[in-house]
């Protein structure tokens, strides 16, 4: 699977040149950004994951996914039960954010099976939590909270300050369902193309 | 071998060992514990006895026994020992390489760009970001109760991507798009009431469309739905021109709508002289275009071939207007050039199903000049229309919708609204100490009638919107009830509504005939509209059949009003009430709709929303004096001013 270069949409429009973005202008040069990343297992295929870099809104920005990478017989065998996180957070997880163009300033995931993942990107990495109480390494954020590693104390303070930028009632789980669905449908037509 | 013989072998081998150590030579196998001195006595020890043979035996010499009698020589030889053990290649952990595949979007490119300015003035960036996020995002206004709302909010509506788009990355598109109720929910987008669950499902619908007919029934919001997908549209820089194409009487309808519900978005309207009008076609940075049928076709054909700009995107309001395909409106409508092709209408076949044909020519599905088969249009239906009725969508509605239409005064009509304007305020100041209410009252209602119509050339807005809405109606088999204040004006409606079945019901038919008109009116197909007066339609008609109430001009009381529509929303109704009232916008009627809400508004605030308190909401003396910048006279008092 090759990656993908580039985005036609906007040039095949029929635009004037100039003045032509002004009302759609960004007052801020380098707005809060989240990272969603999260992985579809298929029992042949192996692990895809799935990185969505949104706005504070939950709008799009960029999406990157891997092909599917599936460990093989050694290192089930060695890895044992640190198999998924090595794959899911250093393998892909880490990838991932190298590829990325749009860089999210803060990373979220669903537990915290791979919240080492910390030791191995430049930024914050958390995992959701439906209750939090406002600690050290925990943060209300959105509708939900979330948790930090705890060998990184200073992402909490530099999320502290990004948080009121996130709505109160936003759903920060959804947007993993939009990674799934779009990872369900890369497999897919994946699929679809080797057949 | 039994534990006893172990121990056995094991105590012999330690006495041999034992003698070993002396140099005694071991004993034989068969007696181990015989030590012996040399061969000769280990030999001599062995029983034997001569046995004669009787075959005679010579012993030659043959060196062998000599070499009995010494110790064998034991030689020893280097060979190659075995390999180590074999090892498996060495393991270790290492990070294998992915193969990944991305895709950005039009609003990603632009911070992509903008990172390394923001890499160099991070901290002036987030300085912004903090004065950015400091302004709290207005709250939606909901027009359903909070149950309703909660309800609502389960379904959360996700774009799904279209048929055909076949590529990974438009698919992906669609899919990763927030669901509309967050990307409506008044954060980046303000959105001035939240939108019914269908009309959140028709937004995305015509979103993720390149070719779509909207056909739900009058009333449901069409407009609303496509300019909140044209907003999301541009948003997502999918579109940069749009062309929106409507009948004339209907242009300051979609200016205010547009306003309404995308007040970020510019729009031009296309009008003016023949310079103007091409001034504005070519106008760059405009992402939408209004005009009307009649100066599109003039002025697409005042341009050279190629010449006419192109859109990413061209909607046609009442689009039944093209069902003749070999009309010059069809003509020109299919000759756009564009990238997408929306069809908005209520009534998509109003005689014939070729009728759509055309339609379906303009949107690109047909090649030119074809006649799909009834088979062929039912299946270019589901993938292209989306109609929705009333009765389908009840449960997502109230049982009643008010739509307040504010109309624009044709030419003639605000002239003679300006003129008896300005003299009756000169008469009214004339008259000086001697002023009364009924002055003004009368003022009041010339300036009403002449909102209602011209008296001198017949002009009427409210007319040439009334017909647009009524072409609809009728087509769809729905009957409509309209009030107003005058009978006068109600035997002048008579005749343009007569095409529409028209019935009049006021204080001049005979008593005797009024049961034999509204049976008419229930029970004949063809009869569309019923002209009513508040005095004689507001009370005690069962009239819930008709799913549309015009006010044609508004009563002084709310309260009388609402007295009318409920003819049409009763207990029983099967389906919603859909009330229109006309107000002309600039004019007096404007102005007591003012007065009027401000007053009920209030109410509601003191008694709280419940309360019926439209009894108290007349207009009183002071307050018909306010209309024109009049003082009451101070012993006139506040008379109230209400329907007899």
């Amino acid at each position: 699977m090759g990656r993908l270069c580039g985005w036609s949409r906007t040039s095949q429009m029929h635009g004037d040149g100039d003045g032509k973005e002004r009302w759609m202008s960004h007052g801020n040069q380098d707005p809060f950004r989240m990272g969603f990343l999260t992985a579809v297992e298929d029992a042949e295929r192996g692990f895809v994951g799935g990185l969505l870099v949104t706005n504070r809104f939950g709008r799009p920005l960029e999406f990157q996914c891997t092909a599917p990478v599936k460990p093989n017989r050694a290192q089930q065998i060695l890895y044992g039960p640190t198999l998924r996180p090595f794959v899911l957070g250093e393998l892909l997880g880490r990838t991932l954010l190298d590829k990325v163009g749009v860089k999210p300033h803060l990373v979220l995931i669903e537990s915290d099976e791979i919240i080492d993942l910390r030791q191995h990107v430049p930024m914050a990495v958390a995992f959701l939590m439906d209750k939090v109480t406002d600690s050290a390494t925990q943060l209300p954020f959105g509708k939900h909270g979330i948790a930090f590693h705890p060998d990184f104390q200073g992402d909490h303070a530099e999320m502290a300050r990004h948080a009121k930028a996130i709505p109160a009632d936003a759903d920060l789980r959804e947007p993993f369902e939009r990674v799934r669905e779009a990872l369900a449908e890369t497999v897919r037509l994946g699929t679809a193309r080797t057949a | 071998m039994t534990d006893g013989s172990l121990r056995m072998l094991d105590e012999m081998s330690a006495r041999q060992a034992a003698r070993a150590a002396q140099g005694a030579v071991p004993g034989p196998h068969w007696n181990l514990d015989q030590a012996a001195v040399s061969l000769d006595e280990l030999l001599n020890e062995v029983p034997c006895e001569g046995v004669d043979l009787g075959v005679p035996a010579q012993i030659y010499s043959s060196g062998m026994n000599v070499a009995l009698q010494r110790w064998p020589a034991v030689l020893t030889e280097a060979i190659t020992a075995p390999k180590p053990p074999a090892m498996m290649p060495p393991w270790k952990p290492h990070r294998q390489k992915v193969t990944t595949f991305g895709l950005t979007f039009p609003e990603g490119e632009s911070f992509q760009t903008a990172k390394s300015a923001a890499d160099k003035g991070g901290e002036s960036a987030s300085k912004d970001e903090e004065e950015l996020t400091a302004i709290e995002p207005p709250r939606p206004v909901s027009l359903m109760d909070d149950e309703a709302l909660a309800e609502a909010k389960k379904k959360l509506v996700r774009l799904k991507p279209p048929a055909d788009a076949l590529s990974i990355e438009d698919r992906l598109f669609y899919l990763l798009q927030p669901p509309l109720q967050s990307w409506l929910a008044g954060q980046e987008l303000i959105m001035p009431f939240e939108p019914f669950p269908y009309q959140y499902e028709g937004i995305g619908w015509l979103f993720s469309k390149s070719s779509a007919l909207l056909a739900d029934e009058m009333g449901l919001g069409k407009t609303m739905q496509t300019i909140t997908a044209i907003r999301l549209l541009v948003r997502s820089g999918q579109v940069r021109r749009v062309l929106l194409v409507c009948p004339k009487p209907l242009l300051p309808n979609w200016q205010r709508e547009f306003r309404t519900w995308a007040e970020e978005l510019p729009f031009v309207v296309v009008e003016g002289d023949g310079e103007r009008r091409r001034l504005t076609w070519t106008m760059p940075g405009v992402p939408v275009l209004i005009a009307n049928y009649e100066s599109l076709v003039r002025d697409f054909a005042a341009f050279g071939e190629d010449e006419f700009p192109k859109f990413d995107l061209v909607v046609l309001d009442e689009a039944q207007r093209i069902k003749n395909r070999t009309s010059r409106t069809a003509e020109t409508a299919r000759a756009l050039p564009r990238r997408r092709s929306w069809a908005l209408t209520g009534t998509p076949i109003e005689n014939r199903p070729e009728e759509l044909g055309a339609l379906y020519e303009f949107l690109e599905v047909v090649p030119p000049n074809a006649t799909p088969d009834l088979r062929q249009l039912q299946y270019l239906a589901k993938q292209f229309i989306l109609r929705r009725t009333k009765n389908l969508v009840m449960k997502d509605m109230p049982p009643r919708l008010d739509r307040d239409e504010y109309l624009e005064l044709l030419p003639a009509q605000k002239y003679a609204y300006e003129k008896a304007e300005k003299e009756g305020i000169i008469h009214l100041n004339d008259l000086g100490d001697s002023i009364s209410v009924q002055h003004v009252f009368e003022l009041v209602l010339r300036l009403k009638q002449i909102t209602n119509f011209d008296p001198l050339t017949g002009e009427s807005a409210k007319l040439d919107r009334l017909e647009a809405d009524m072409e609809e109606i009728a087509a769809s088999g729905g009957k409509a009830i309209l009030f107003s204040q005058w009978t006068k004006v109600l035997d002048w409606l008579a005749k343009p509504m007569a095409k529409y079945g028209a019935l009049l019901y006021h204080g001049g038919v005979p008593t005797k005939q009024r049961e034999p008109i509204l049976k008419q009116f229930k029970e004949d197909p063809n009869s569309h509209i019923i002209l009513m007066s508040y005095g004689t339609g507001a009370v005690g008609l069962n009239l819930q059949f008709a799913g549309y109430v015009f006010l044609f001009d508004r009563w002084w009381n709310p309260a009388i009003e609402d007295q009318a529509i409920n003819r049409a929303h009763r207990i029983g109704c099967k389906s919603q009430v859909i009330v229109t009232r006309f107000i002309s916008k600039d004019t007096i009627e404007e102005r007591i709709d003012k007065v009027l809400t401000e007053k009920r508004e209030l109410f509601a605030r003191i008694l709280g929303e419940g309360d019926d308190c439209n009894a108290s909401l007349s207009l009183n003396a002071s307050e018909i004096f306010g209309l024109f910048d009049l003082k009451a006279r101070s012993n006139k008092g506040t008379k109230s001013i209400g329907p007899k």
